[in-house]
């Protein structure tokens, strides 16, 4: 399911980073950056903001591998526009300059966002080949001043020279934070001219960054810096723009206030109905949760304010769709009607590493949920995930800062909690037996929490045209990816609490081995984890989790008549507070009974605590390569 | 003033008869279709498709308009069947007026929402697609019926074609095709359904009718979207009946007479000066790879608007071209260097099944050139492709070959060489002191389209890719490998070679391929070959068989069993299955089989695939060699210690 998104996605190329990031050699490169230079000018007429930026871009062709490199992209929405580019290439072998003498304005089509005001200047840098260096100049022009947006020092290729600077009139006051720059030698420098202060932060040769899988989203470790207008002052009075949270959640409260609130009654028919015979707040906002998230489908707009308001209750509940700020809204107002407390919450998504208290600035939200307190408890609703039972947050917003906007005048800061491993479960029973030389199996899973949440979801929206049997060969990866699945069912496939019930079974041949009269057989026909291991020697970034969870595995192996046992193998584990397994093995009777527990207490595993996941996962490995013998009677 | 009068009136006379579009409506009283319950498990299902194509003389100018209108109706079931269907998106290239945009939605308690057509929007210039309509479907709710209708006048174009086919099943489709009585041709593809005569509003019309079309379906060696159901046609000015022949001679006399230069331009000149200098009696395979070489790395394909990007000067100036207009470029560097070659049009066979028959523009998409003494090809918009085979996406589609005598003929897209793309490797494996963890030492050649897409993500792919590279150069499917060294060769991307290998030596270590049994060890010795792709059929296959391209593995594999050890249960690593041509010859094949000399245990794979196409009636052979592979791959022996 695609992110849902609030504010304007930021377009980062993904990336990575070395953790020396002094004087480099960039001659192995294709392509770098000599230079990224932004400059923020503001000036003020009475009360108004006048801000543009110019950016000016410098980069060199090392190969003629990456000519791409050559097409060029500036995005712009109805909050800036775009002025006087200037764009050309230099041939230092010719000493001669072409110019670029075609831009085109375009749209694109976004998976997540049905339509936006989002466009972009297109161009291509002619005549690029290895030597050639491309040069681009042009000014953004800021038509709001709390979007001053943030600066990179580093981007998806090395730059030599990366530098920030921002001017403004003694008179206004400007607020910055910076983030993971500890490891690079940044510059800061203060000036002053006669009316403006000017502050300058520049970094030399700084590497490139790009993605890894499975790391934190890469703000959580990009070194970049926000910058933004905290107030002024005129003839003696203060004017806050974005002084601290205050003034944030006093703009999104006058955004509110701008929300359609008029003729709402099919919306309180639909809250009557859907809660009508229930008698606790508990009841009545589960099946208003449920039914939001069973008949509103995810559809975005982003078309200038309007991609911060809210649309009316009453026209999302006709239309049948909205995004998170729409669904959030209808929320609010169902609950309102019937009774129970709950305010409209604004919150940043795992990918933003930022908090409202540092950062008082819309950088630091991309969502919109609802916030309901039912019988004392605060309870977090995102309708947009469609399988996230009542009563949790969706995953993506754990751990983060959500901001409830209690009235016109007040907010609250609260942080979404981490769920608990225990909500999150998978148990699977099984029962093997060998039939000629086959594998049989018979499962039973049951899902709870967010391990049911990604089952469906992956379910409905991955499996595309493969068959059921297909779709859990190539997901469950059970024994081999000749696994023969039959019998399949499942029970509880909604957005409830009540675990998801998954029965199939299995007939997996070329997986037990017989030679002469012994047969091995290895009882870890489900090898979760197996691939986890982390390649210390390149991995550059902490490696994140999407939710604590816990697999408890109860295998019983049925010995065929006439073969006695002749191994067993011995008990083994992994403990650690954050993650660890447990596997036991008894005999009794006609039958081995496996008992596996394997849990991830956490939801990030940083670098310094690398080696140490290693050797759990080195650890399961050779767990999981542990076969039992059995052997033919004599 | 009287003459024009009376044009006038002649035009208006022949075009008296009311546009269909105009009398055509959706239903007033919609009521929810009647499903089988088969129906109501599908996501969504379409009830009705309709297309009307209309061509229609202008009633005051000579030229003639079309009318397209859509009308369809689908029953969504699910979340997944809303989400498929609740975003329309209207195409507004050639659209010169659009005449009605409606939809509504026929909720299951018999409500109706229309759509408020304030919320349609407009979208401008859309990467390279042109500009839309779109709108989101308003009171979409699960058991609900979308119906949109709309119409739109177009630029008048001879020719036109429409997918009918979905990746949803469709119960009706209709395609009316109203020419009245304009010369016309029309041609379906992919069914049994014929065009028929019918006469509506007065006007000679064509009309195929559909019933229950199943969904297109994603198959593993198969060009599902090229093979939808579809209908082309063509309509001319009165008294203009134009052959396919005269189309095709027109392309021909057309792409000949812009592409084949007459004198070649000055600039190249100094550009070849610079790039053979020093180089004598090169052939002409050298020669143009050379070519190749130097445009690939000085020249952009861009793809826009710019109308100077298939203009000569401004392509050598700025090195920036079209995908058109880079073929000038070619044209200009291999004249000058007096290399013979043809221009060939097709089309990407995944997208189009390019058709000799019927002239169709949409299917003239792909512009390679070919080289007639060497039969070797260059791929022009193919950064990864050097002088050799044609892109694997071109393989077996027809294209248009023409010649500097503008002459043209039709041939299937082949490759010359069936073995062009091969994997050669050799493992070597020993075990560590206390049998705990395999050491494997490879060898691999790759060849051909391999070499191909191996130089290219190697040279062209952002560093986070590289990772992922390296796990499938060292054979991926191995849970806990660990790349302790690999070296590659021959990774530049502008051979001068013909089909030079891509070299890989790698060691690698796992632990998880020798599981522990007692006093002895099972060897997943079939792992070693990486995961091999498995060909699942619950369901009967619908697509023809189409490979990426012909190719051929040869595996050596050594085990050097540890002191101590012998093994046993080496029966699995024996398999032979093929599948035979019509005259005897083996087509694809998979076999494998092993010699146990001392404390050697050598293995020999050879997997083949001479075509890239089979048979559809002989698919469970065809699965049966591809899943040889994957049989092997859960192969293991039992390392045990002597007695």
């Amino acid at each position: 399911m695609s992110m849902p998104k609030f504010i304007k996605p930021i377009v980062l190329f993904l990336l990575c980073l070395p953790l020396l990031v002094i004087a480099q050699d960039f001659s192995n490169e294709d392509y770098i950056y000599l230079k990224r230079h932004e400059y923020i000018k503001i000036k003020l007429a009475k009360n108004n903001f006048n801000i543009a930026k110019n950016i000016s871009e410098q980069a060199e062709y090392l190969t003629a591998k990456k000519l791409y490199f050559a097409n060029e992209s500036i995005g712009y929405d109805s909050f800036t526009s775009i002025e006087n580019i200037d764009a050309y290439t230099h041939l230092p072998s010719a000493n001669k300059n072409i110019k670029v003498d075609y831009i085109e304005t375009k749209r694109e089509f976004d998976n997540g966002i049905f339509y936006s005001d989002q466009e972009s200047k297109n161009f291509t840098f002619p005549a690029v080949t290895k030597g050639a260096i491309t040069n681009l100049n042009y000014t953004e022009v800021l038509k709001d001043p709390r979007f001053l947006g943030l600066f990179r020092f580093g981007t998806f290729v090395p730059t030599k020279n990366a530098k920030l600077t921002i001017e403004f009139p003694k008179n206004v006051t400007i607020g910055y934070i910076d983030f993971n720059t500890k490891d690079i030698p940044l510059k800061f420098e203060k000036e002053e001219t006669k009316s403006s202060n000017i502050y300058t932060w520049s970094v030399d040769n700084i590497t490139g960054f790009q993605g890894e899988e499975l790391s934190e989203a890469v703000l959580y470790y990009l070194p970049h810096i926000i910058v933004y207008i905290k107030s002024y002052e005129l003839k003696g009075k203060t004017y806050n723009v974005l002084n601290d949270v205050k003034d944030l959640y006093k703009w999104y409260a006058s955004l509110v206030k701008q929300i359609d609130e008029k003729s709402l009654e099919n919306v309180y028919a639909i809250s009557d109905k859907v809660t009508k015979g229930l008698t606790s707040n508990r009841d009545k906002a589960e099946a208003i949760f449920n039914w939001v998230q069973d008949n509103i489908t995810y559809v975005a707009f982003e078309d200038g304010l309007g991609g911060f308001i809210p649309r009316s209750a009453s026209s999302v509940c006709d239309k049948r769709y909205g995004d998170c700020k729409d669904m959030a809204n209808l929320l609010y107002e169902m609950y309102k009607h019937v009774g129970i407390e709950a305010y409209r919450t604004w919150i940043g998504t795992r990918d933003r590493p930022y908090s409202y208290l540092e950062v008082p600035t819309p950088m630091v939200d991309n969502h919109m949920i609802t916030t309901a307190i039912v019988e004392n408890d605060t309870i977090f609703l995102d309708a947009t995930d469609s399988y996230v039972p009542f009563g949790m947050p969706s995953a993506f917003t754990q751990t983060k800062e959500a901001l409830l906007g209690i009235d016109e005048n007040s907010f609250k800061l609260i942080k979404v909690p981490v769920q608990d491993i225990n909500k999150n479960v998978t148990t699977i029973k099984s029962d093997f037996s060998i039939e000629n030389g086959t594998l049989k199996v018979s499962e039973q899973r049951d899902l709870t929490g967010y391990e049911k949440v990604d089952f469906i979801s992956d379910y409905t929206y991955k499996k595309d045209d493969k068959t059921e049997e297909e779709y859990l060969n190539t997901t469950l990866s059970l024994g081999n990816n000749k696994t023969k699945y039959s019998n399949i069912s499942k029970k509880n496939f909604d957005n409830k609490a009540t675990a998801l019930v998954l029965n199939y079974d299995l007939s997996i041949d070329n997986y037990a081995k017989t030679v002469a009269d012994k047969t091995y057989i290895n009882l870890n026909i489900d090898r979760v984890l197996a691939k986890s291991k982390i390649d210390i020697k390149d991995r550059k970034y902490s490696k994140k989790i999407d939710h604590k969870f816990k697999k408890t595995y109860t295998t019983t192996f049925n010995i065929p008549e006439g073969y006695t046992v002749s191994h067993i193998p011995k008990d083994l584990k992994y403990e650690n507070p954050e993650y660890g397994y447990t596997i036991t093995y008894t005999q009794n009777n006609d039958q081995i009974i496996q008992k596996k527990t394997i849990y991830i207490n956490t939801l990030s595993v940083q670098n310094k605590d690398f080696e140490t996941w290693n050797g759990f996962i080195k650890s399961l490995v050779k767990a999981y390569k542990k076969s039992i013998i059995i052997e033919k009677n004599q | 003033m009287i003459k024009k009068l009376a044009l006038m009136l002649l035009l208006v006379s022949t075009s008296s008869f009311a546009q269909y579009y105009k009398t055509y409506d959706w239903k007033s009283n919609p009521k929810l279709h009647t499903l089988s319950s088969s129906d109501l498990k599908e996501a969504s299902v379409g009830i009705l498709k309709k297309n009307v194509v209309e061509y229609n003389k202008s009633l005051f100018t000579q030229g003639l308009k079309r009318y397209e209108t859509q009308h369809t109706i689908v029953r969504v079931n699910s979340d997944k069947g809303i989400s498929r269907h609740n975003t329309v998106y209207i195409p507004m290239r050639d659209v010169t007026q659009v005449v009605d945009i409606k939809a509504r939605t026929i909720h299951p308690d018999g409500n109706i929402t229309e759509l408020n057509k304030d919320n349609i929007k407009e979208v401008k210039n859309v990467e390279e697609y042109g500009d839309f309509k779109i709108f989101a479907i308003e009171g979409a709710e699960e058991g609900s019926e979308i119906e949109v209708l709309y119409t739109v006048e177009k630029e008048y174009d001879m020719h036109g074609n429409e997918t009918i086919q979905s990746d949803y099943p469709i119960k009706e489709a209709r395609f009316i095709f109203i020419t009245g009585d304009l010369p016309s041709k029309t041609k379906a593809y992919r069914t049994n359904s014929k065009f028929e005569s019918v006469e509506l509003n007065g006007k000679a019309s064509q009309q195929i009718v559909l019933k229950d079309i199943p969904a297109m379906i994603e198959e593993q060696y198969a060009t599902p979207d090229a093979n939808k159901i579809a209908v082309a046609y063509q309509c001319f000015p009165s008294g203009q009946n134009i052959t396919h022949e005269m189309f095709w001679e027109n392309v021909v006399n057309n792409i000949g007479s812009q592409f084949f230069p007459q004198e070649t331009s000055a600039k190249v000149n100094e550009d070849i000066k610079g790039f053979v200098k020093g180089q004598e009696n090169l052939t002409v395979f050298k020669v143009a790879s050379l070519v190749d070489n130097f445009i690939k790395s000085n020249f952009n394909i861009v793809k826009n608007n710019n109308a100077e990007l298939s203009n000569l000067d401004y392509i050598l100036t700025n090195r920036s071209a079209s995908e058109f207009g880079i073929i000038k470029a070619y044209a200009h560097y291999l004249k000058a260097l007096n290399i013979e070659f043809e221009f060939v049009i097709t089309a990407n066979r995944f997208e189009y099944k390019f058709d000799p028959e019927f002239f169709s523009p949409s299917m003239l998409r792909d512009f390679i050139i070919y080289l007639p003494t060497e039969d070797k090809y260059i791929s022009p918009n193919r950064i990864e492709y050097r002088v050799g085979e044609a892109p694997s996406n071109l393989l077996g589609n027809h294209g248009l070959y023409i010649n500097k005598n503008f002459e043209y003929y039709f041939s299937k897209i082949v490759q010359a060489d069936s073995l062009f793309s091969r994997i050669k490797r050799t493992t070597d494996i020993t075990f560590d002191d206390d049998i705990e963890s395999v050491i494997l030492k490879q060898h691999q050649e790759y060849y051909g389209h391999w070499a191909v897409t191996n130089r290219a993500v190697m040279n062209l792919s952002p560093e986070s890719a590289k990772k992922e590279f390296e796990d499938y150069l060292t054979g991926s499917g191995i849970e806990d490998k660990v790349v302790e060294t690999i070296e590659t060769k021959n990774t530049d991307m502008n051979p001068l070679e013909y089909n030079l290998p891509f070299i890989v030596n790698a060691t690698m270590s796992s632990e998880s391929l020798l599981e522990e049994a007692g006093d002895s060890y099972i060897f997943q010795i079939g792992k070693v070959i990486g995961t091999q792709s498995e060909l699942y059929q619950e369901n009967e296959r619908m697509n023809p068989i189409e490979m990426d391209f012909p190719n051929q593995y040869d595996y050596t594999i050594t085990i050097n069993i540890p002191d101590g050890y012998s093994v046993d249960g080496l029966d699995a690593l024996k398999i032979d299955k093929s599948y035979t041509g019509p005259s005897g010859e083996k087509l694809c094949k998979f076999e494998s089989n092993y010699t146990l000399n001392g404390n050697k245990l050598v293995i020999t794979i050879q997997e083949f695939y001479r075509t890239n196409e089979y048979d559809l009636g002989r698919y469970e052979e065809f699965r049966t060699v591809i899943n040889a592979a994957s049989d092997f791959n859960k192969a293991s022996i039992l390392i045990k210690a002597e007695e």
